[in-house]
């Protein structure tokens, strides 16, 4: 018994030593097939650099100056900002009030969870075809849903709508992880500050907006950084539907970095296009880690 | 203790299969693809379809097209099929073709009425020779970047590719074994009926680049913009407009664009005060922001005289410069304006239409005409896909002030020169079977249009095409639309765009500037100077 109490209580470092050579292999593949990829960018954007050439050739600046002087990539860019920051804001909004309702449905909360989650199910490029057909003039459904109330609209034809229409179609696809997530964070809300507000005489709103809410700020941060490093790159809905049209409303960045890797098979240029969309990611996750941080201070 | 280690090697070993699996799905292997399809359903994937060539639709359901095939193979005809009227597929003295037995390769192709009928009976050109060949069919932008890819790294992943004139063949010409040296080698079978049996406007464009010497594909399908119309509708009302217009409005070689314009015209009024139920618009374009706006403007482009560049063979051999833009002629800005005036009277959903969406919506009975790649025919004819059956006729389409445009949109199948000789020259027997009259005769089921003569001078064909009451023509609903393609190919009538190696590029250019004009954020004058001076910027001009 003495010896038991005189057995020493931290553990020695030999055992994290193995669990990292135990993880090696993995974290050298993930590095291989991130960090290599990210250096032949930085690479290929000093390049001239196509399919149809023998071999690159150094071309210094010249695919950032010809990208930054090109009209279509910041009205891209205009666009993307206004995709992201329209999906989001309608995303953050919906996300919460789903969460909210389905946190004061007890009953049959996981029922309704499921079915609102579905659309998270459904692979991008179906989402697209579906609203493609909706949306289609001559058998789409919401397209004879407006025809009726006297709105003859071609939704994904028409420059005003269109880049509408796409937002609508992230924000039904995405909603429902912002949902997870907030909804997820609702439910580690302690009862004994709602129970003491209740006593205090504070309504559903009061709960909700001083509560309810603040305490779970910081899971509502992390939703908006997982969903903003992905909408800005996110273009299969555009692709099925509008391929950036019509009259580019809807080509985003990443529609634009598409059709210079994909279509023009330049990679000198779209080197240098994926690179300022990292910057912008990159940028995007500081600013909402630095929110969370200040959550946390 | 033991449960956390067994933990930690289950996390561990779950983190290596993902890893695991993340690496082997980076990249299709070739052959990946389906090798079989159902000539009876040969239909296009939708959706990705930036920058296509302009591709046939679903095709439809034809049936048996009957005819007098010779049956099983023999040493005469190594593949069976042969029908009496057609060239023989021929081989040297003493040839062997079973002598590349165990040999695969890899074909990548746009999914076609062409490839989904050769897919369906691969297995004819296998048993005869022994060479194993996988079809993948995919959207012509993944064939790009696939062959692209092959040929940047020097591989030969795909032996045989699917050579489009204006993105593929433009370019990367150099990359395709010259097929003169095969068709002349002594020791392997020679194209049968030889070159002069394809239709020389079409082996023009689909098989060479810069220059004649050197011939690099052999024509495998011919897609060409025509003009789809009810029958029924202008057979129905032509009293009335003749009446009121004074002249006969039945679509036909005769009609001008300005006559088509009223028509459509006319029959949206109509339309509007319940005169005409059958259909709700006159006329439907493809003018979604995509490469079938580039095509369809093109027919009203050289209809008033325009073109894109002023380089001599732009459209058939093509060249590496192109000159300067033409678009800032008076003829092209002429042009411009009168298609913006059209599309004021299109169906609305003109301009969220590519070919497929426009075919879905002639099908479903809301339009009376809409030009049209002629492909579409099998499934207008096909009732099952469409409530237009037996009511859709087919001529070229209008003529302009300065003459006629139908958009040429077929493409070749050549050869990657990175394979193995042992595969160059088991290619070289894939391509003298796909391309082989007999087998383009086979395949007429799949909805496909051949690339030969003596195809279309066999009696069944004769007959399908020039009586449509026949039963020739019930089973080969295609036969409706080829009297128009046939004329829509002769020279003056057919129109073939720049084969230039930064098409793409400048392609994309035309359709988001033509697509600017129509949502009225520019004007036709300034749409054309537009593309005029991105294409100068382009091309160094």
């Amino acid at each position: 018994m003495q010896q038991a109490a005189s057995r020493p209580l931290m553990r020695k470092p030999k055992r994290n030593r193995t669990e990292f050579w135990m993880l090696l292999p993995s974290i050298v593949v993930l590095a291989a097939i991130s960090i290599f990829p990210f250096f032949f960018m930085v690479y290929a954007s000093f390049m001239d650099y196509s399919l149809d050439m023998d071999r690159p050739r150094f071309a210094g600046f010249g695919n950032w100056a010809d990208t930054l002087t090109d009209t279509a990539f910041w009205q891209s860019w205009g666009r993307t900002l206004v995709y992201a920051g329209g999906g989001l804001l309608a995303q953050l909004v919906l996300g919460c009030a789903i969460a909210l309702l389905l946190y004061h449905i007890p009953r049959f909360r996981n029922l309704f969870s499921t079915l609102f989650m579905l659309p998270l199910f459904v692979a991008p490029i179906v989402t697209g075809l579906l609203w493609r057909f909706l949306l289609d003039p001559t058998y789409g459904l919401y397209h004879w849903v407006l025809n009726t109330f006297g709105l003859d609209i071609q939704v994904l034809g028409d420059p005003s709508y269109a880049m509408f229409a796409v937002i609508m179609m992230d924000v039904w696809e995405w909603t429902p992880l912002i949902t997870i997530i907030v909804l997820a964070g609702l439910q580690t809300v302690p009862e004994e500050p709602l129970e003491a507000a209740d006593v205090d005489g504070a309504n559903s709103w009061q709960k909700i907006r001083y509560i309810l809410l603040p305490m779970v700020r910081r899971m509502i941060v992390v939703a908006l950084l997982v969903r903003s490093m992905d909408i800005l790159r996110y273009v299969d809905t555009i692709v099925i539907t509008t391929e950036g049209g019509p009259a580019d409303a809807t080509k985003t960045i990443g529609y634009y970095l598409m059709q210079v890797a994909f279509r023009f098979q330049d990679i000198g240029g779209a080197a240098s296009v994926g690179l300022t969309m990292l910057l912008a990611s990159i940028l995007m996750g500081r600013f909402f880690i630095k929110v969370l941080r200040s959550e946390e201070a | 203790m033991n449960r956390s280690w067994v933990t930690k090697l289950i996390v561990l070993a779950i983190a290596s299969v993902l890893v695991l699996s993340a690496c082997s799905s980076g990249g299709n292997k070739p052959g990946s693809g389906s090798n079989s399809g159902s000539s009876q359903n040969a239909t296009n994937v939708n959706g990705n379809n930036s920058g296509d060539s302009g591709q046939s639709g679903n095709a439809g359901n034809a049936g048996n097209t009957g005819g007098q095939p010779s049956g099983a193979a023999d040493s005469s005809d190594p593949f069976g099929g042969w029908v009496e009227g057609l060239p023989k597929i021929e081989a040297p003295e003493g040839f062997d073709w079973k002598q590349f037995e165990g040999v695969t390769l890899n074909v990548i192709t746009e999914n076609t009425p062409p490839s989904s009928g050769l897919a369906a009976n691969i297995e004819v050109f296998e048993q005869a020779t022994g060479i194993k060949v996988n079809i993948e069919q995919v959207n012509l932008d993944i064939v790009v970047e696939k062959a692209g890819l092959d040929f940047n790294a020097r591989n030969s992943n795909y032996q045989i590719i699917y050579a489009d004139p204006y993105q593929i063949l433009s370019k990367q010409a150099k990359h395709f074994v010259d097929l003169n040296t095969l068709n002349n080698d002594p020791t392997l079978p020679s194209i049968p009926g030889g070159l002069e049996d394809f239709i020389q406007s079409q082996l023009l464009v689909g098989g060479y680049m810069g220059d004649k010497e050197h011939l690099y594909a052999l024509p495998y399908d011919n897609p060409t913009m025509v003009l789809a119309y009810r029958k029924d509708v202008f057979e129905k009302y032509k009293d009335l407009f003749m009446q009121e217009k004074g002249y006969d409005w039945t679509p036909g070689p005769d009609m001008t664009w300005d006559q088509y314009y009223e028509v459509a015209l006319w029959i949206n009024e109509k339309a509007k005060a319940g005169v005409i139920s059958e259909v709700k618009y006159g006329t439907g374009h493809q003018a979604k922001q995509h490469d079938s706006l580039m095509n369809d403007f093109s027919n009203v482009l050289a209809a008033y005289g325009g073109d894109y560049f002023e380089a001599e063979n732009l459209g058939d051999i093509g060249t590496e410069n192109p000159g300067k833009s033409l678009l800032t002629s008076p003829e092209a800005i002429e042009a411009a304006e009168f298609y913006n005036e059209l599309l004021k009277i299109a169906a609305p959903g003109s301009t969220t239409w590519d070919w497929n969406g426009l075919a879905e919506a002639f099908a479903a009975g809301e339009i009376a005409m809409i030009p049209e790649w002629h492909e579409f025919a099998g499934m207008f004819e096909n009732p099952e896909l469409s409530k237009v059956a037996g009511k859709v006729g087919w001529t070229i389409l209008p003529k302009g002030p300065k003459g006629r445009g139908n958009m040429y949109g077929g493409t070749s199948i050549g050869i990657n020169k990175y394979a193995s000789d042992k595969e160059i020259k088991a290619a070289w027997l894939f391509l003298i079977w796909a391309t082989a009259p007999q087998t383009q005769y086979m395949i007429l089921d799949a909805g496909f249009t051949p690339t030969r003569y003596s195809v279309y001078q066999l009696p069944y064909i004769q007959k399908a095409m020039n009586d449509p009451e026949s039963q020739e023509a019930k089973e080969w609903p295609l036969a409706s639309s080829l009297i128009a393609a046939q004329e829509a190919w002769k020279e003056g009538n057919v129109y073939m765009r720049p084969k230039i190696p930064m098409w793409p590029q400048i392609d994309t250019i035309i359709y988001t500037e033509l697509s600017k004009m129509l949502a009225g954020r520019q004007s036709p004058a300034d749409t054309m100077k537009e593309i005029a001076k991105q294409s100068d910027r382009l091309t160094g001009n």
